[in-house]
């Protein structure tokens, strides 16, 4: 049976690189195999979002099962907005059964933002109780109501988490929660303020949390001046400084995607250096190819064989 | 209370379009509190309805009547006497009340006036809020009186999701994020050891899945 | 045509800080135009309430006046905007049963305090008649 890539990555103690594969509007295989072609030996693995935003893509699980079979290592994102606990403890198992080794577990963008805002918004549990059931699945080989399963899925569990948002004081709180619902490793949301992160991460190391999960720091390009004022005034939970906003704008048009490349590996260099990050997690969403570029002028190329 | 919204004048036409004897019927409880059933409120709809039958030429009837609830049979049982007079009866009251005297009158052809929408409190003068979604299985004493289930968007039970900023919801900046004000409450009590352990899912059948749930006390039949 | 003069009936709710000596000087009208013309003192004109403009249209008035101090200087502080927001609740109601919106007016005193009911009075008779008679009042007008 195979194992779980980002997992031996991350216990051999290397920094561990993720990104992620944003799944066609359609039903077209050969885009997932393509960015994952793209991404194959630049990455340790890959996440697959889940109709994010509340558009509706290509599933998750179907995009991962591909991507395993181009010989990635897929994480499987799932947000509890669609499905109920049936479902959801279904498709854990049947995410395993594939193959597929990494589960993110999400609440999921609201689906007031997509373009089915009159679906029924399911919720019927939240990502914390997602953590915590996956976990007892698998260590338990129990689902919700202590009904046995005959074999238990074999999943690397992580969390997300934005140490932007409100209120500051606990997110460490929240995330010493997650950790002990099961999260065994966390990707946070992008990271502009790097001031507000390491913050954040002194919290983390107070906590005495570094040593309990592996956290992986997120970072998405920006490609233009006006991208980075979006994501400012637009997106809900991000954090981008003026000091960044106004570097973009300080270069002509033509260049701005470069500068963004070089913000992002500027951040890549510097999460590095922070105790407690494990690894990076690069979250550009129909921009794969420059995951390549991050990777190799970040010196993180090639991966290490584990 | 329950709160309710007046329909649009054109849809009330619509529905009482076949009838010549129309009896308005008000409720002096949670309609009244928030303005949409009450005696003034039956009174404003049946001038209306009568000014628009006589500026379109029609002979109709409209009288006005206000029960002090519609959803209990000893209040209903007060349109018994007058209730032949009538071909339909336009009710203010919320759905309950509407399908209560419908029950005592199963003759009797009932229309509704108004939506019934949320349980909520009146926030201020004009301003009602829904607090409540009736779950069946209140955790308030979890979460500082603050309802995940209706005020959270998501209806996370171990927030705040990754999308809360400056206290507002992302949803709806009008929204104050109810895991905001659940954590700041929490704190200032003292009592943030409540967060501390992962709140189990819910048990939703408490709530829906079954039809129509109800309460049943023996102690209290007569 | 002026509204006088258009054989319109016209209700008019006013505050009676504006004309203390209003039960007096409104009379002349009152027999000049007899049951054409209401006259609703108000101990504010914040104490309208939509019932009473949507009763006035509905005993036959073809148009509505709601009279209040001018703005900063109702007695009671804010009764001449809650006067406002009455009277634009109305209108939204009775246009939902087509009738004009504009059938109710409200009309704010002008500042200078007091002024004589029988005056204003007239000034509004002698404006231009923009509705006709109400449709409410049947075949029979």
């Amino acid at each position: 049976m195979t194992e779980s890539r980002l997992k031996k990555v991350l216990q051999s103690g290397n920094f561990a690189v993720t990104a992620e594969c944003g799944p066609p509007k359609g039903a077209d295989p050969e885009v997932i195999k393509s960015k994952g072609k793209i991404l194959k030996d630049y990455v340790d693995s890959v996440n697959v979002t889940d109709n994010q935003t509340g558009v509706v893509r290509l599933c998750s699980l179907a995009a991962c099962a591909l991507l395993k079979a181009e010989g990635l290592d897929p994480v499987l994102q799932m947000v509890t907005r669609d499905r109920n606990r049936i479902a959801l403890q279904s498709d854990v198992l049947g995410a395993s059964a594939l193959g597929i080794r990494n589960i993110l577990c999400l609440s999921g963008d609201h689906q007031s933002f997509g373009n089915q805002p009159q679906a029924k918004g399911v919720f019927d549990i939240d990502s914390i109780q997602f953590v915590q059931t996956v976990r007892t699945m698998r260590d338990a080989g129990e689902v919700i109501g202590g009904d046995k399963l005959t074999e238990p899925p074999h999943l690397f569990i992580g969390a997300a988490a934005n140490p932007f948002a409100d209120p500051f004081k606990y997110r460490a709180a929240r995330l010493a929660t997650k950790v002990d619902a099961g999260a065994e490793f966390i990707q946070t949301q992008c990271i502009y303020n790097l001031d507000r992160f390491k913050q954040w991460m002194d919290l983390v190391r107070d906590s005495g949390l570094d040593s309990k999960v592996y956290i992986l720091g997120g970072i998405t390009p920006l490609k233009s001046a006006r991208m980075a004022e979006y994501m400012a005034k637009n997106v809900a939970g991000m954090d981008v400084p003026e000091e960044i906003i106004n570097r973009m704008k300080s270069v002509p048009a033509k260049e701005q995607r470069q500068e963004g490349v070089k913000i992002a590996v500027e951040t890549v260099q510097a999460l590095q250096a922070i105790k407690g990050v494990h690894g990076v997690h690069i979250m550009a969403i129909e921009w794969e190819d420059v995951v390549q570029q991050i990777v190799q002028e970040a010196k993180l190329f090639p991966r290490p064989q584990v | 209370m329950i709160t309710a919204e007046r329909k649009p004048i054109s849809e009330i036409k619509e529905m009482i379009a076949p009838y010549k004897k129309i009896l308005v019927v008000g409720c002096g409880s949670c309609v009244a509190e928030c303005a949409s059933g009450g005696e003034k409120e039956v009174g404003l709809l049946a001038s209306a309805l009568r000014m628009d039958s006589k500026a379109s030429g029609k002979d109709v009837e409209i009288k006005e009547m206000t029960l002090d609830r519609q959803c209990v049979y000893e209040f209903i049982d007060q349109l018994t006497d007058v209730v032949d007079q009538y071909d339909v009866i336009l009710s203010l009251g919320c759905g309950a009340g509407v399908q209560a005297v419908a029950e005592v009158f199963p003759k009797v052809h009932i229309v509704p006036a108004l939506n019934t929408t949320f349980i909520g409190q009146t926030k201020e003068a004009g301003l009602w809020i829904e607090n409540c979604r009736g779950c069946g299985d209140c955790k308030l004493g979890f979460f500082a009186a603050v309802c995940p289930v209706t005020r959270c968007a998501k209806g996370l039970f171990n927030g705040p999701c990754g999308g809360s900023k400056t206290d507002r919801c992302e949803v709806d900046p009008d929204v104050p994020c109810a895991w905001q004000l659940i954590v700041s409450r929490l704190e200032d009590m003292g009592r943030l050891d409540l967060l501390c352990k992962v709140h189990p899912p819910a048990d939703w059948s408490k709530q829906q899945g079954k039809g129509p749930r109800k309460i049943y006390r023996e102690d209290q039949r007569s | 045509m002026d509204q006088k003069n258009a054989g319109l009936n016209i209700s008019i709710f006013f505050c009676q800080q504006i004309d203390p000596n209003q039960d007096v000087n409104r009379r002349a009208l009152e027999r000049e135009l007899g049951n054409r013309i209401r006259f609703f003192p108000l101990p504010c004109s914040g104490r309208i309430d939509s019932l009473h403009l949507m009763r006035a249209l509905e005993s036959g008035a073809d148009k509505v006046y709601v009279i209040t101090c001018p703005e900063g200087a109702c007695h009671y502080r804010e009764g001449n905007m809650r006067a406002r927001k009455r009277v634009a609740y109305t209108q939204g109601l009775i246009e939902e049963i087509g009738l004009e919106g504009e059938r109710l007016e409200l009309i704010m005193a002008p500042a200078g305090l007091p002024v004589n009911i029988d005056e204003l009075a007239r000034d509004l008779l002698s404006r231009e008649a923009t509705t006709g008679p109400s449709p409410v009042r049947g075949k029979t007008a």
